[in-house]
């Protein structure tokens, strides 16, 4: 009987709503309207190809630096040796077959009110709508003695994929045994949120797969608390008995600066000598959001939490690292690749409906994201949000960490170790293919 | 009362409210995060969704919903849909072909499974293309993801609600969940 009423409604649902409802693109506006897409991310990339599937006669541009593009989710594990980096790049054929626009250079000055992006190369795009998904950039200076440089040379931060994880992976293969492993966290919000402690355990994991458990990981962390902390501590527990320290900021954590020749970092009241020195430096926004007015006095780029459309220039769109998206609190509308392509996705649904002079449907946000802290032991947090009267908030009883007690341990966490890397195929798929 | 819920629904609906169900679709695309476009996976862990059958599908939502069968990370998620969405989104993914994904097997694997899959044919069929609504596709499954749910089955611990699957994969030998996987991943 229920099943009855359900196809009723369905049927009833399919008939009652008019066509204006469904969003179908009105073909002439949609024609004419051009859409660039600066960044190639996972954010980007999203964006430029479910604007072409949903609105084929739009033209779209994408404007990306780089001709391949390294995901940041999943780097850790080639630290570790347990991936391999060229699972983790991807070009941009894919987007090139759909009839994307694909431009090779680096986005320059955007005029919101010209409405145009200028390129380094001397191109400029004139803009209906801009989709900005540049990730962040970093601010070298929040610690003191760090540099872009030494980012590039002996100290990689690893936290954008490519040279620099190879680079980090090299110096812990010749880490000594007994030797520490420093990661020292900014304040938040930074991408990722549980990257430095998944970080932490694939060096532990490598550590421990090669015999030289007399080795340390130290994290100096200017938080007080951190992403799945219950469910990383008690892997830490029980794969790294003593390995792994963790020292928040309230006990002194957080590292003002470093001595880059002598490997030493530095708290408000101790030094921390390392074998290998991995700083993470605070981050904002991408530059060319900040060039452009679109960043608020935190350096993030504020956007309407229905629609992502930037609250500080209009026919811009923000997606990805770089938005604060809604106000939930810093760990809640989490810097992930999830999060990014679903906020694309919801752009994709408002820029459509903005071109053809509809309401913005109404949006849906979700994040998945996986972290990986053993061989086989891998766990999730999930984030289902509504919108109410206006706002974003979690859905009561959706969401949240793995179960971290249950008699199904070993069978779950060997379950979402799989899930991590079968989500990262598809999300990769999802966004380029 | 319920009527009255269906019928508030598709007034809204009419009147173009931004809060009507007015399209799937929207919802359905952040599946394809995880599950590929059209619900076609192209990562060994994750099922292909696409083309599986609608009560299926519907009925392992709300098994998730509810509680009363196991999952990882999927309970976490339609926890935060109604049961009306979980019916669209069944239906929407039911609607797409069922596209077999080629996949590197083992020949070895794929015989032994052959023989051993005989006592599943009842249910699943003999290529594990099933007749009835409320079983899945097994063909061109994935063998990861097919070895990952036989895992479950044969964990005591694991809240699974199907006992003829239960008593079934527990009888097999490690090396006979392999092949049995790789047998309905080799179909097409």
């Amino acid at each position: 009987m229920s099943q009855f009423n359900r196809r009723d409604f369905l049927k009833a649902l399919a008939v009652a709503a008019p066509a204006s409802v469904l969003h179908v693109p009105s073909a002439r506006a949609a024609a004419k309207a051009r859409v660039v897409v600066v960044g190639g991310g996972f954010g980007g990339a999203t964006a430029a190809k479910y604007l072409k599937m949903m609105s084929p006669t739009l033209d779209v541009t994408l404007v990306e630096k780089n001709k391949i593009y390294t995901s940041c989710p999943l780097s850790n594990e080639v630290i570790s040796g347990h991936g391999n980096i060229k699972d983790l790049e991807i070009g941009y054929d894919g987007l090139k077959k759909r009839g994307i626009n694909v431009i090779f250079d680096e986005a320059g000055t955007i005029d919101p009110v010209k409405k145009t992006v200028a390129l380094k190369g001397g191109k400029t795009l004139a803009y209906d709508a801009l989709v900005l998904s540049p990730g962040v950039d970093f601010n070298y200076g929040g610690v003191v003695g760090y540099t872009r440089e030494l980012a590039e040379g002996d100290l990689p931060h690893a936290y954008k994929a490519g040279p620099q994880t190879l680079k980090l992976q090299q110096q812990l293969m010749a880490m000594p045994d007994g030797g520490t492993f420093v990661i020292t966290v900014p304040k938040g919000p930074f991408r990722c949120p549980p990257g430095p402690y998944e970080r932490a355990s694939q060096v532990a994991a490598y550590l421990k797969g090669h015999g030289k458990m007399k080795s340390k990981v130290l994290i100096l962390d200017a938080n007080d608390s951190f992403s799945k902390k219950g469910l990383f501590e008690q892997a830490w527990k029980l794969h790294y008995p003593g390995m792994i320290e963790w020292v928040p900021g309230a006990s002194d954590g957080n590292v003002i600066r470093i001595d880059p020749k002598t490997k030493t970092a530095y708290t408000n009241f101790g030094e921390h000598k390392a074998d290998v020195l991995n700083v993470i430096p605070p981050h904002h926004a991408g530059n060319i959001a900040k060039n452009a007015g679109l960043t608020n006095e935190k350096g993030w780029s504020p956007v309407d939490m229905l629609t992502m459309e930037s609250t500080l220039h209009k026919d811009i769109w923000v997606v990805g690292d770089s938005c604060v998206h809604g106000d939930l609190p810093v760990y809640a509308a989490p810097k992930s690749a999830h999060s990014a392509v679903t906020q694309a996705k919801v752009a994709v649904g408002a820029i459509i409906a903005k071109l053809n002079g509809q309401p913005a449907p109404v949006p849906n946000f979700v994040n998945t994201c996986y972290s990986i802290a053993a061989p086989d032991w891998g766990f999730s947090v999930v984030h289902v949000y509504r919108v109410d009267n206006g706002k974003l908030v979690y859905v009561q009883d959706a969401g949240g960490i793995s179960v971290i007690d249950t008699p199904s341990i070993t069978t779950l966490r060997r379950l979402e170790a799989e899930y991590a890397v079968g989500w990262l195929r598809n999300i990769m798929a999802d966004a380029f293919a | 009362m319920r009527y009255r819920v269906i019928l508030g629904v598709v007034l809204a609906g009419l009147l173009g409210s931004a809060h009507a169900v007015d399209s799937i679709e929207p919802l359905a695309n952040t599946c394809n995060n995880c599950h590929g476009v059209d619900g076609v996976s192209v990562g060994p862990s994750m099922p292909s969704i696409g083309g599986l059958p609608e009560a299926y599908l519907n009925n392992i939502m709300l098994e998730w919903k509810k509680g009363t069968r196991f999952s990882a990370t999927m309970g976490r998620l339609v926890k935060g849909y109604s049961d009306e969405q979980i019916a669209a989104l069944a239906k929407h993914f039911a609607s797409k072909p069922w596209v077999p994904v080629a996949q590197k097997t083992d020949p070895k694997l794929v015989a032994l499974g052959k023989k051993v899959t005989a006592r599943c044919a009842g249910c699943h069929g003999e290529t594990g293309k099933a007749e009835d609504s409320e079983t899945p596709n097994l063909n061109g499954q994935w063998s990861m993801y097919l070895q990952m749910e036989a895992m479950k089955y044969r964990d005591d611990s694991v809240a699974m609600p199907s006992r003829p699957m239960r008593n079934a994969a527990k009888k097999l030998s490690d090396e006979e969940v392999k092949a049995v996987a790789e047998f309905y991943a080799n179909q097409k």
